[in-house]
């Protein structure tokens, strides 16, 4: 950039005509492919610096003609839709082999085809039970099925629950049988509110302190003044008392050894 | 006095929950209040303050707010319900799924025939109130935030919503949003959330007052949407509102437990000049937040997270100082948690949760009054309990032998047998129990351990025959006139011919159990009954009222005794009126017919009858100057009331078979321990 200021600095009252100006700097950029490093670029940059500075200043600028910019213009664009269409095509190819990838890996997880021709032939109760569950309310989904469906990446995840009712899927990998019960029943939208109260009130930035804090405040300042409440009531802090108490009994003890 | 052998136990971790919503319905002057647990409780305000119903909670359960319709209950919580309560039966009557998400608040217009709920989901939903439910009526416009907080317009034309960061106020008859009110954010580093409008109140003339988690009380004028008055209170959040009938007087209760009072008056003395909402008192009656409020024509009763409940009588409404115009604190229930065992020894502890078993210590030793015993055995606890199901224990009781344990649900009713052998307990549930037996107000076992009476609906009493392993349905006694209110408070004669039981209209019902019919029926007195005993020996019934007044009625002879006639005639002494907390429990001392042992929450008493009573110029708390007069002198200052005030926070006195004293206390400081967090306030010079 501090080429091209330079230039114009220095030929001010070049005027064009019907020819296009176009300074000398950039005529040599557009010719750079896109993709070139910066490193690339400023090497490239001081070599025609040097170059500039070799050629005299008073020189006309270069004359372009109006067909040559054309199909300049018409060659870039050209180039642009290409690489547009190469980029597409990459995508296309990376895509495909991702879908293939995850087609191999479904296969992998199905059990042999025979035992699955068995399984579809159990009562089709079993499998409707949790089927309702998971359409009917907005409960979290014990099923261990759906959630080793919703582990799955997601592509996979429309497929698998149309194609439930029909396909048991495998109990193979780290899954989990629990019961309904014993899961807690509060849902998620439940679970965020009292997220949200809890974090407007004793989250961060709510300026909380301690029970303990409160209750030595006030005997700091009642009438009889005492002390912290853990000093003066013998229950409370015992965790730190008791912690406190250890380690005064390993000091000792590391006392006692190098003097020995 | 006598000289007792005191076992004191501080081993029952018996936790509160806190405040979570109340809401006073004038026209009945009943207050329900909502805890986090789930759980209601109903207080009756012309009746000094007492708690006469309880119902108990849920697991799944969690109240947000509460609102009156007439006299019908209603709550809605975050599992997105709406519950309507049966207070005769204390149950839920039904739940309602709103399909809004959360509910974070209910309210009912003036006119009583709807209900307006703010769900998470940004609706406001609109049900009718009908006879026996309630039914789904329209949805307002739909809005982008959570709706935190609802207020109707006495009209009932306008509703005002509280959300994050606007208040809106919606036109009911369209359903549209027609103002919007911006609320700014807080200073400094709270820029960057979301300020959330926790109440506000709609007035009249249609100003309305917002309390929000910047602190700010904020005054608008709702026609032309524009902020008129701002007020910052506290650094913190202003939790709740609440308006006065007459709509001169808001309070607010803001996070550090301060409840701010702001009045509509006019600033100066000078004549001609407007009325404006000027913050007026400050009341610090709290050290957690406060999240429930409520004005009433004389006082402001204000509950949150230290879990009391304060009433607040506003002075300029009273003439002079009295006792009703003294500040009350409610810390624990008006009902016993505690049942004793007295031949056994046992004590039986009621949590929301499970039921404790403990065995009492022992001491050999002898020592001077207010000596401490070395102990031989430590109290232990025997067992743990723990409820089927979700709803919580509303009922326990445990056999004078220690044989039977029972307690109840709103679902179900559970007795167990137990064995105790010299060092092992064992236990069994008696499994076929009778079908009429689904569940109890309040459970008794009589004194010889061979029935059980269960307070049922309608105050009706069932009563259970109990053998060796396994229980028989017998009879039930209902009362064949008079209130379906529940039953309360019931107690047994030791020699098994009386049950007395008193329900929440104030109407006390004895029934012979030989012939298994109603026997008496004591002259209703105004106040609510809080305790009552049958004397082993005499058969005469004591009865403490919430009001503080004591009699005495003999069964057999169907009248007042001439000791109670006495009592009231010279009345009782102003000291002993004047005594904010309800007796609780009423029991009697085997080796001495003359003494009644009663107490309440600051203090235990014993009450000699053969002693004359005291005037009202006499010294009520003589104990300690008796102590220092010489023997002669004693006689002539003694008086029947005889008050210890030695422990504190009571929660059960009862004396054991062996002469020895069992006395519960709960330290509040205990309580305060494990409530959760306070605010940090940083005072100078510390």
């Amino acid at each position: 950039m501090h080429k091209m200021l330079v230039e114009k600095e220095v030929q001010p009252h070049r005027r064009s005509g019907l020819m296009t100006y176009r300074p000398k700097m950039a005529k040599k950029l557009l010719r750079k492919s896109p993709s070139s490093s910066n490193k690339f670029n400023s090497a490239n940059m001081t070599d025609d610096f040097q170059l500039h500075l070799d050629s005299s200043d008073d020189d006309a600028p270069e004359e372009v003609t109006f067909e040559e910019s054309k199909a300049s213009a018409l060659r870039s664009m050209k180039n642009a839709l290409e690489t547009s269409k190469r980029e597409k095509d990459l995508l296309k190819e990376k895509r495909r082999k991702r879908q293939e990838l995850f087609q191999e890996q479904k296969k992998r997880r199905l059990l042999p085809a025979h035992i699955l021709e068995e399984i579809d032939t159990a009562p089709a109760k079993k499998q409707k039970l949790p089927g309702d569950q998971a359409e009917s309310n907005h409960e979290e989904a014990s099923c261990s099925w759906e959630e080793g469906r919703e582990g799955s990446k997601e592509g996979y995840e429309k497929e698998t629950k149309k194609g439930f009712k029909g396909n048991i899927r495998s109990l193979k990998g780290n899954y989990s049988v629990m019961r309904v019960a014993d899961q807690s029943s509060t849902n998620s939208q439940q679970q965020t509110a009292m997220d949200f109260i809890q974090a407007r009130l004793y989250g961060p930035g709510s300026q909380r302190t301690t029970n303990n804090e409160l209750l030595s405040l006030e005997n700091k300042r009642g009438p009889n003044k005492s002390a912290a409440m853990q000093f003066v009531n013998k229950k409370w802090g015992t965790e730190k008392k008791a912690k406190a108490e250890k380690l005064k009994k390993q000091w000792i003890q590391k006392q006692k050894v190098p003097s020995s | 006095m006598g000289e007792f052998k005191v076992h004191r136990v501080r081993f029952f971790d018996y936790m509160p929950t806190a405040i979570r919503a109340m809401a006073f319905n004038a026209h009945t002057e009943r207050l329900a209040l909502a805890r986090m647990d789930g759980s209601v409780e109903i207080f009756n305000f012309t009746d000094h303050y007492f708690q006469e119903k309880v119902i108990p909670g849920k697991d799944s359960r969690s109240t947000e707010s509460l609102c009156w319709v007439g006299g019908r209950l209603f709550s809605a919580g975050l599992n997105g319900e709406i519950t309507e309560y049966d207070l005769e039966n204390l149950r839920p009557k039904y739940s309602l799924e709103a399909y809004g998400g959360p509910i974070w608040t209910i309210i009912s217009n003036t006119q009583g025939t709807q209900l307006a709920i703010g769900c998470e989901d940004g609706t406001v939903k609109l049900f009718e109130v009908l006879e026996e439910h309630i039914q789904f009526e329209r949805n307002l416009d739909r809005q982008k935030g959570r709706i935190i907080s609802l207020s109707w317009h006495p009209s009932g034309t306008h509703i005002a919503a509280g959300m994050m960061d606007m208040i809106r106020v919606f036109d009911v008859p369209t359903g549209h949003a027609v103002q919007r009110l911006l609320v700014d954010r807080g200073f400094g580093g709270s820029k960057s959330q979301e300020t959330v409008v926790w109440s506000v109140a709609f007035l009249s003339d249609h100003t309305v007052v917002s309390g929000d988690s910047a602190g700010k009380v904020q005054v608008w004028d709702g026609h032309t949407g524009t902020l008129v008055k701002t007020h910052l209170v506290t650094k913190w959040d202003v939790l709740a509102l609440s308006v006065s009938k007459d709509e001169s007087s808001v309070v607010a209760g803001t996070s550090e437990g301060t409840v701010i009072q702001f009045q509509f008056i006019a600033p100066t003395l000078h004549q001609q000049q407007d009325k404006e909402w000027v913050r007026t008192r400050t009341f610090k009656n709290h050290t957690h937040d406060v999240r429930a409020l409520a004005e009433i024509e004389t006082a402001i009763v204000s509950g949150g997270m230290d879990t009391h409940l304060v009433v607040r009588p506003l002075l300029e409404k009273f003439d002079e100082k009295s006792h009703a115009s003294g500040l009350r604190k409610i810390h624990f229930p008006h009902r016993n948690l505690v049942s004793c065992a007295k031949k056994a020894g046992l004590l039986l502890f009621q949590f929301p949760g499970q039921l404790e078993l403990w065995r009492l210590g022992d001491s050999d030793g002898h020592g001077k009054p207010g000596d401490r015993l070395p102990l031989k055995r430590k109290p232990e606890k025997l067992l743990l309990l723990k409820r089927k199901g979700e709803d919580h224990i509303c009922c326990s009781a445990l056999s004078s032998c220690g044989g039977w344990l029972a307690y109840s649900t709103v679902s179900c009713v559970r007795i167990y047998r137990l064995q105790t052998d010299n060092n092992n307990i064992s236990i069994t549930k008696v499994s076929k129990l009778p079908k009429a037996l689904r569940s109890a107000h309040q459970l008794c076992f009589s004194s010889d351990s061979s029935k059980m009476f269960a307070a049922s609906s309608q105050s009706s009493v069932l009563v259970i025959a109990l053998t060796q392993s396994e229980c028989k349905y017998v009879h039930t006694l209902k009362p064949k006139s008079g209130s379906r209110q529940p039953i309360h408070l019931m107690t047994t004669s030791v020699d098994g011919k009386w049950l007395a039981a008193a329900n929440s209209d104030c109407e006390i019902r004895v029934y012979n159990l030989q012939k298994l019919k109603l026997h008496c029926i004591v002259p209703v007195y105004g106040s609510c009954p809080s305790a009552m005993g049958i004397h082993p020996t005499t058969n005469n019934m004591t009865v403490v009222h919430a009001d503080q007044q004591l009699f005495e009625y003999s069964i057999v002879e169907k009248q007042y005794t001439d000791w109670s006639r006495k009592l009231q005639k010279q009345g009782l002494h102003n000291v002993w009126l004047d005594r904010d907390t309800p007796v609780t429990h009423v029991t009697f001392n085997p080796k001495n017919p003359n003494q009644v042992v009663l107490h309440d929450m600051h203090m235990f008493c014993i009450i000699d009858q053969s002693l004359p009573l005291p005037d009202q110029k006499t010294q009520f708390y003589n104990q300690m100057t008796l102590r220092s007069l010489s023997e002669q002198e004693r006689p002539s200052h003694l008086h029947a009331f005889k008050i210890c005030k030695t422990f504190q926070d009571l929660l059960c006195v009862s004396l054991l078979d062996d002469q020895s004293l069992v006395v519960v206390e709960r330290p509040l400081l205990a309580i305060t321990s494990q409530l959760p967090a306070p605010v940090r306030q940083k005072k100078f010079a510390t």
